[in-house]
């Protein structure tokens, strides 16, 4: 067996460590800032191919491309009804600008659109599940060198993946996170639902840096009670 | 799609509503007496102390007399979390620095009936009035609605004064509190010019702040519409105007907090300027919020539109 040791040196040993700590110190990104989604959509595509709905996913699908020609909003996305949060990860593609904080060890995204909140537990220890879905569900994540890997599950069914496409509760949501160049972000989504899709399925949304600002408070049930539009002008 | 409701929202509406419907309590040995360390003496940010007193003595206006003859809240929940645990972080030894997670250290307060001084508000008559119809109508079990209850910001001592943590960011040109509870935002502008006042009013009004010696003293005005500044209805309305004096401090036990002292200024339901002192404990625990979603009970047909409130009279 290599004696490592023996090989180097106790002080080269001492600087490989150090030099191994210092780059992963160094490995973690930073996403601060505003950002704003780089092409707005409504649908989150996959990278090739169609969406590969199973079965029943494609019932669920189609039963929401009916209602929503009928305008019954109430009856399947209750983000549009009731400004409900869009949850994960269907804020992945908010028209409006979105502020990243890393503090505490958290991850916090803090939207415009009705100052909606995210957060990824970057705290890597064990946590308990959550006992139900919520519309964000629960998001845990790592860093693997600069790109932030985040896993979200219980996330709840009263939820789209976009404007469509349906999910269920046992839906598992991978994204990773990385700086394409100082003034890009992109986030690659993988989402895995058996009783849904056949296999899971990718997508990616980038999105670019905004200069910092305060943004106006924006209030989603004042439009919809005005009968305004969902996004304002 | 058919909607299920998740029991466990159910559960934090009727804790929101709480205020709505008029939960618990109240301590009326919340706020601490006496000016806490560190009080302005007043100048052109707002009353000294000399200012804050009332002009008469003791004696009761007609107006305190029908505020102090409502039925009491309830005291209050919550307080002291204890130190800081060992290997917690804590917050930044800058004075300026006032980052981080907070969260409440005292019980919470449902009804402030005193001032910092440990005297009765200076309600005028139609302040008291508008106390009354809150008070009565919260026991007569048909509350009146208020901007939470419908998910609107519902201000920030309202805002901050709950049993949820928040968070502050800060930047060379502005400080942003975010709280846990109604997608709440306090922004805090320290340049103006960077960020001048919008074009249309907002709930959570304008703030503009600046530091005093390690004091971030903060002005609110342009309110769009008066506010319930604690869940019994305490009002001021949408011409007042709201001085916060915010500050850290640690005497090295660990047990880091902030003081924010509460001026308002609001000669419609008010008098004559009052204070109230508060803190809030050092607590990076709580940086991870709990996920909150009114809108998803509020507008839910089934629930009715109003969640079974009232609609209060425009003053």
């Amino acid at each position: 067996m290599l004696n490592i040791k023996s090989a180097l040196g106790a002080g080269a040993l001492a600087c490989v460590l150090m030099c191994a700590a210092a780059t992963s110190a160094m490995a973690e990104a930073n996403f601060e800032g505003v950002w704003k989604i780089a092409t707005p959509t409504g649908a989150l595509k996959p990278v090739s191919g169609a969406v590969p709905f199973t079965a029943a996913g494609r019932k669920a699908y189609s039963e929401n491309v009916k209602l929503r020609a009928q305008k019954k909003f109430d009856d399947y996305d209750i983000h549009t009804s009731r400004c409900s949060s869009p949850g994960v990860p269907r804020l992945a593609l908010t028209p409006m600008r979105f502020k990243i904080w890393q503090r505490q060890k958290v991850v916090t995204f803090d939207f415009e659109f009705n100052r909606y909140l995210r957060q990824i537990d970057m705290r890597g220890v064990p946590v308990e599940e959550q006992l139900v879905p919520t519309m964000t569900g629960q998001s845990l994540g790592k860093w693997e060198g600069d790109t932030l890997v985040a896993t979200t599950t219980n996330v709840s069914e009263n939820t789209l993946i976009d404007d469509l496409v349906p999910h269920t509760s046992d839906m598992k949501v991978t994204e990773r996170w990385r700086l394409v160049d100082p003034n890009t972000l992109e986030n690659r989504l993988t989402i895995e639902d058996p009783a849904y899709f056949t296999k899971p399925w990718t997508s990616v949304v980038t999105y670019k840096r905004q200069p910092d600002a305060l943004f106006p408070e924006d209030v989603c049930m004042d439009r919809l009670e005005h009968q305004k539009n969902l996004v304002p002008s | 799609m058919t909607y299920k409701i998740d029991p466990r929202c159910l559960k934090r509406v009727a804790l929101a509503g709480a205020a709505v419907l008029s939960l618990a309590a109240t301590s009326t040995l919340a706020q601490p007496r006496g000016l806490p360390p560190g009080a302005p003496p007043g100048g052109p940010d707002g009353p000294g102390l000399g200012q804050l007193l009332p002009p008469s003595g003791p004696e009761l206006t007609d107006a305190q007399k029908l505020a102090a003859s409502l039925p009491p809240p309830q005291p209050g929940a919550g307080g002291d979390r204890g130190p800081v645990p060992p290997g917690v972080e804590l917050p930044s030894s800058d004075p300026r620095n006032i980052e981080g997670t907070w969260f409440h250290n005292q019980p919470l307060e449902f009804r402030i009936q005193k001032d910092m001084l440990g005297r009765a508000l200076p309600y005028t008559m139609e302040g008291a009035k508008v106390l009354e119809r809150r008070v009565v109508s919260l026991h007569a079990g048909k509350p009146y609605s208020n901007a939470s209850a419908i998910c609107r910001p519902p201000g920030q001592q309202w805002q901050h004064d709950l049993n949820m943590p928040f968070q502050i960011f800060q930047s060379k040109d502005w400080i942003e509190i975010v709280f846990m509870e109604y997608h709440g935002r306090w922004k805090i502008v320290l340049n103006p010019a960077a960020s001048p006042k919008p074009a249309t009013k907002e709930y959570m009004g304008y703030s503009v702040g600046r530091w005093d010696g390690d004091t971030l003293v903060v002005e609110t005005t342009d309110f769009k519409q008066g506010m319930w500044l604690d869940v019994d209805g305490t009002p001021i309305s949408r011409d007042a105007k709201m001085i916060h004096r915010i500050r850290k401090v640690d005497y090295g036990e660990r047990r880091p907090y902030l003081e924010v002292q509460t001026t308002v200024i609001d000669p419609k339901y008010y008098t004559h300027a009052w204070s109230v002192v508060r803190s809030w404990g050092w607590n990076p625990d709580a940086a991870l919020f709990r996920e909150y979603n009114c809108e998803e009970q509020v507008g839910d047909p089934s629930g009715g539109p109003d969640a079974g409130l009232i609609p209060e009279p425009t003053d």
